[in-house]
């Protein structure tokens, strides 16, 4: 059992199971036929032109941005202090509100939304940014809090202390030390809440719409009333956000760890 | 012989720093600092000697703040610390892990408190790069903590913390993590500060070699208690109790029983009766004799020298031999004897070979059971 | 606890502080506490209140659901995908992690790059890839046409397709769980085992496997779960007269407007949800379930 260095064709071929399907939007997206004809017999940008000319379809991109702004917004402001209330403090009902915190990760969205159809319906919250943030933000508390808690439950507390022996009262601690050390896992989780209200689906299509319509809602409908390549384009464009976003993290991190090597031979 | 009373004998001098019957209990029930109490005057250098969990860090973190006494106090220089609260104390700490800020060079890291206290701009870097260039690090000033050493981070650790001449200096446990050459020059250099500054200092190890070599009085933990607090030697040569004897060196344990106190006769049922010092043990009295191994010599017979000599016989079951002495492990009687003999006395022994030994009164310790 | 013997003004600091110590972690909790109370426990609320009280108070939904065969038949297709989608997902990501785990150059970083791409990548995009690749205009049914097999089978829109879609999408899910597992095993650990005369199938056996099997039941589990309430992919990509749960109380809302009947199901289902996540809860312990 040492290391091979050939890997087998059994991997290779589950790896092509997972990545090649997803590459044939791109392709589908240039493709100048009115159906999902592949392989596409013209080519073209037409549909490239189509989208973004259509107001129909720049509107919710453009509402699915505020939007997942607001609830990753709202999410950090909610979750950062409750983190730390539960990773540096011992009280009776931690449990419990550890569950709470989660519960909405649990739950199927199909089942919390039924449940805001008919309670932001009565609010007259629906097809509202409010509402469609307010629901988002619920979705998101639990991603938020794990990454955050594991963060914390990392960090070193003989910073902070260091930081008071050094005369730093408590509110300075926070904001020379423990702030600026946690930066990256705070944009991180951000990150998360972002993205997935970005994505998502299903609360949006019971909740959303009209003017507060999210890209998914849109795509949706797209995808079950019309099924022509236009849906080619909002996916290449996603999965090129996509692409960008996690080869740029990995370049970064190889970047800094260059950095480090470097100047640690430099000594 | 000295009791522990006479071992805590303060030396004159006012008392810089005062704790006073310190207390540390927590869920009600674990006492892991039980009644301490230390005058430390200015300019010592202090080692909390102890196994892990015998209180010496937790005393060290009331000190600095991080811990609230459950009752005792704490007083620097006539005031009580304990209300104080840790950023407002002007303590200078050393961590474990060194604690520096990786988001910060090394020379922000000095600077630190420089700029907590409202130093300018201009003192601060001032400041901040001869601390760095005190303890040999000037060129590293811009580095941040990940691209140095071990014992680099050391280093900077030291300068911050001496950076805003704090009235006290602690170090908890600061050279465990670096290999040994690198930790006695480490101990070298803190002496060398410590001497040039004239800063008080406390120091928590749990390695015994570095408390004797570094300090001018150790502080032995155990179980939440000090045991003994005196100069090393002291510690070595008339450790207060049992625990101080096993842990602070190797030692050999027999009981006895105290015959004549005034003329420093102690009986023991496998070996007679033994010479020690005149004890302040009364007759009667169960006791503990500790005898170290490097305290006997072999016992040829034929010469007599001066003096009052203990004498036994050890039946040898095992030896290792350290090229500049050899740790022979056998038994007078049933009892299991560890003798150290180096010089002419290291002398190639077998397995079941019967050595004779003997060992002077005044090597001996006699501790209450 | 004795008190402080050092002068009284002392006391007052200490004090205020211990009481703000007391409450400092609920004061920290209180907004996000409310929050999910008021936005979300209250909305879950409805559902389950609904269930039992819309049009009129009475467990006839309830009645209705475990008694139609109809409905009956709905639940154990969704349980049985579910299981089928887990099997699959297992069988798949296993040897992959595998691979992934047992190296440290930067071709495993390449993969977990793509593994991670595809997990980042929304459902609706990897769902519509699917869509284009099982279309009557797509690849495959090309494929097909080129084998002599014409008029092609209709792949879209049944429950193979929508199956195929939700392994796929889980795939990357189970990969996760099991490498990070995986990752964990020392690999002395396989060495000593042949050491002291494992062949290597009997290694994988006793040593290997029963090793990674926490990464087995936390994919497992996750991947299950999330299977039992999808809703997106087996309504695109799904036969109408097949119909999951989560899309059937979708139908029940839009088509039907039984908000009554939908939330009771909607009620199952979360009890169901709930009680897979509780046993293993109780079993393995919830802080593991998202690594």
């Amino acid at each position: 059992m040492t290391a091979q260095r050939r890997i087998d064709p059994l991997t290779w071929l589950i790896l092509a199971f997972i990545a090649a399907p997803l590459l044939i939007v791109v392709p589908m997206s240039f493709s100048t036929a009115p159906s999902l004809e592949f392989p596409p017999p013209a080519w073209g940008f037409n549909y490239y032109r189509a989208f973004f000319s259509d107001s129909r379809w720049l509107q919710p991109l453009l509402n699915s941005f505020i939007i997942a702004l607001g609830a990753a917004a709202l999410t950090m402001l909610l979750v950062i202090p409750a983190s730390f209330a539960m990773v540096r403090h011992r009280f009776h009902g931690r449990a419990l509100t550890n569950l709470m915190l989660l519960l909405p990760l649990m739950a199927p969205h199909i089942v919390i939304a039924l449940g805001y159809y008919s309670y932001f319906g009565s609010l007259h919250l629906t097809q509202t940014y409010a509402g469609v943030i307010l629901a988002h933000t619920c979705l998101s508390v639990p991603m938020v809090f794990l990454t955050l808690s594991a963060a914390l439950k990392g960090f070193d507390r003989n910073l902070e202390r260091a930081g008071a022996n050094l005369g730093a009262s408590p509110l300075r601690v926070f904001r020379h030390v423990t702030f600026p050390v946690l930066r990256p896992a705070f944009v991180v989780a951000a990150l998360f809440a972002f993205v997935q209200s970005f994505d998502e689906t299903v609360v949006a299509l019971f909740i959303s719409g009209r003017d507060a319509a999210t890209l998914p809602r849109k795509i949706f409908d797209a995808m079950r009333t019309e099924a022509d390549p236009v849906v080619a384009v909002v996916s290449t464009l996603l999965l090129a956000a996509v692409i960008a976003g996690v080869i740029g993290s990995r370049l970064w991190q190889r970047r800094r760890k260059r950095v480090n090597a470097l100047a640690f031979a430099m000594q | 012989m000295t009791t522990a009373a006479d071992s805590n004998a303060q030396p004159q001098g006012a008392h810089y720093l005062d704790i006073v019957d310190a207390v540390k209990t927590y869920d009600g029930v674990r006492r892991a600092v039980d009644g301490v109490s230390l005058a430390i005057p200015k300019g010592e250098f202090v080692t909390f000697l102890g196994p892990s969990g015998s209180g010496k860090t937790t005393t060290l973190m009331m000190i600095a703040g991080f811990e609230e006494p459950s009752a005792g106090d704490i007083r620097l220089d006539g005031r009580s610390l304990v209300s104080i609260a840790p950023h407002r104390r002007n303590i200078g700490m050393v961590f474990q892990n060194y604690a520096l800020f990786p988001h910060m060079t090394a020379a922000d890291n000095v600077a630190f408190p420089l700029r907590m206290r409202g130093v300018e701009r201009a003192g601060q870097q001032r400041r901040a790069a001869a601390a760095l260039d005190t303890v040999g690090l000037a060129s590293m000033a811009n580095r941040h903590p990940r691209e140095l050493s071990g014992g680099q981070q050391q280093r900077v650790a030291l300068a911050r913390a001496l950076v805003f001449e704090p009235d006290v200096l602690l170090l908890d446990e600061p050279l465990g993590a670096l290999d040994k050459n690198l930790r006695e020059q480490m101990q070298v250099e803190i002496r060398h500060l410590h001497r040039s500054l004239g800063i008080t200092t406390i120091f928590v190890t749990h390695d015994q070699t570095e408390a004797m070599t570094m300090s001018d009085r150790i502080a032995v933990f155990n179980n939440g208690r000090i045991e003994q607090f005196a100069p090393p030697l002291e510690v070595y040569a008339r450790p207060a109790t049992q625990f101080v004897g096993g842990f602070v060196g190797d030692s050999n344990f027999l009981d006895v029983v105290v015959s004549d106190p005034a003329r420093g006769i102690v009986g023991s049922s496998t070996l007679g009766e033994l010479n020690t010092a005149p004890s302040a043990l009364a007759g009667g009295t169960a006791a503990r004799l500790m005898v170290r191994p490097e305290s006997f010599r072999i016992d040829a017979g034929s010469d007599a020298p001066e003096g009052r000599w203990n004498r036994c016989s050890v039946r040898i079951e095992g030896s290792v031999n350290y090229g500049d002495s050899v740790l022979v492990m056998g038994r007078a009687g049933e009892i299991p004897i560890r003798l150290r003999l180096s010089g002419s006395d290291a002398m190639p022994l077998r397995e079941g070979d019967t050595v004779r030994v003997r060992w002077r009164p005044e090597d001996s310790s006699l501790l209450a059971r | 606890m004795g008190a402080i013997s050092a002068s009284a003004p002392a006391q007052a600091p200490i004090a205020a502080s211990r009481w703000a110590r007391r409450w400092l972690p609920w004061m920290l909790l209180a907004p996000v506490l409310v929050y999910l109370a008021v936005f979300y426990l209250v909305p879950l609320a409805i559902v389950i209140v609904s269930s039992v009280t819309d049009p009129s108070p009475s467990l006839s939904h309830y009645r209705d659901f475990f008694t139609d065969s109809f409905y009956l038949r709905v639940l154990s297709r969704t349980f049985a995908t579910s299981l089928i989608v887990t099997i699959c997902c297992l069988v798949l990501a296993y040897p992959l992690a595998y691979a992934m785990a047992r190296r440290e150059d930067t071709l495993v970083v390449a993969m977990l790059t793509v593994v991670a791409l595809t997990f980042w990548t929304s459902f609706l995009v990897r769902t519509y890839a699917w869509m284009v690749i099982l279309g009557n205009r797509g690849p495959i049914t090309a494929l097909f046409r080129m084998v002599g097999w014409d008029p092609p089978p209709e792949i879209l829109f049944t429950r193979f397709s929508s199956t195929l879609a939700m392994v796929h999408i889980l795939l990357p899910f189970m990969v996760m769980a099991l490498y990070s597992v995986m990752k964990k095993i020392d690999p002395a650990l396989l060495r000593a085992a042949q050491n002291l005369g494992a062949s290597p199938g009997r290694t994988f056996r006793h040593v290997y496997f029963p090793l990674s099997a926490p990464g087995v039941v936390n994919g497992c589990t996750m991947v299950f779960i999330l299977c039992l309430g999808f809703y997106v992919t087996p309504v695109l990509l799904g036969s109408p007269r097949e119909q999951m749960l989560a899309g059937l109380i979708g139908s029940q809302i839009e088509e039907l407007l039984d908000f009554g009947e939908a939330s009771a199901m909607a009620v199952v289902l979360l009890l169901v949800t709930l009680g897979l996540v509780a046993l293993y809860n109780r079993f393995v312990g919830i802080d593991t379930l998202w690594g």
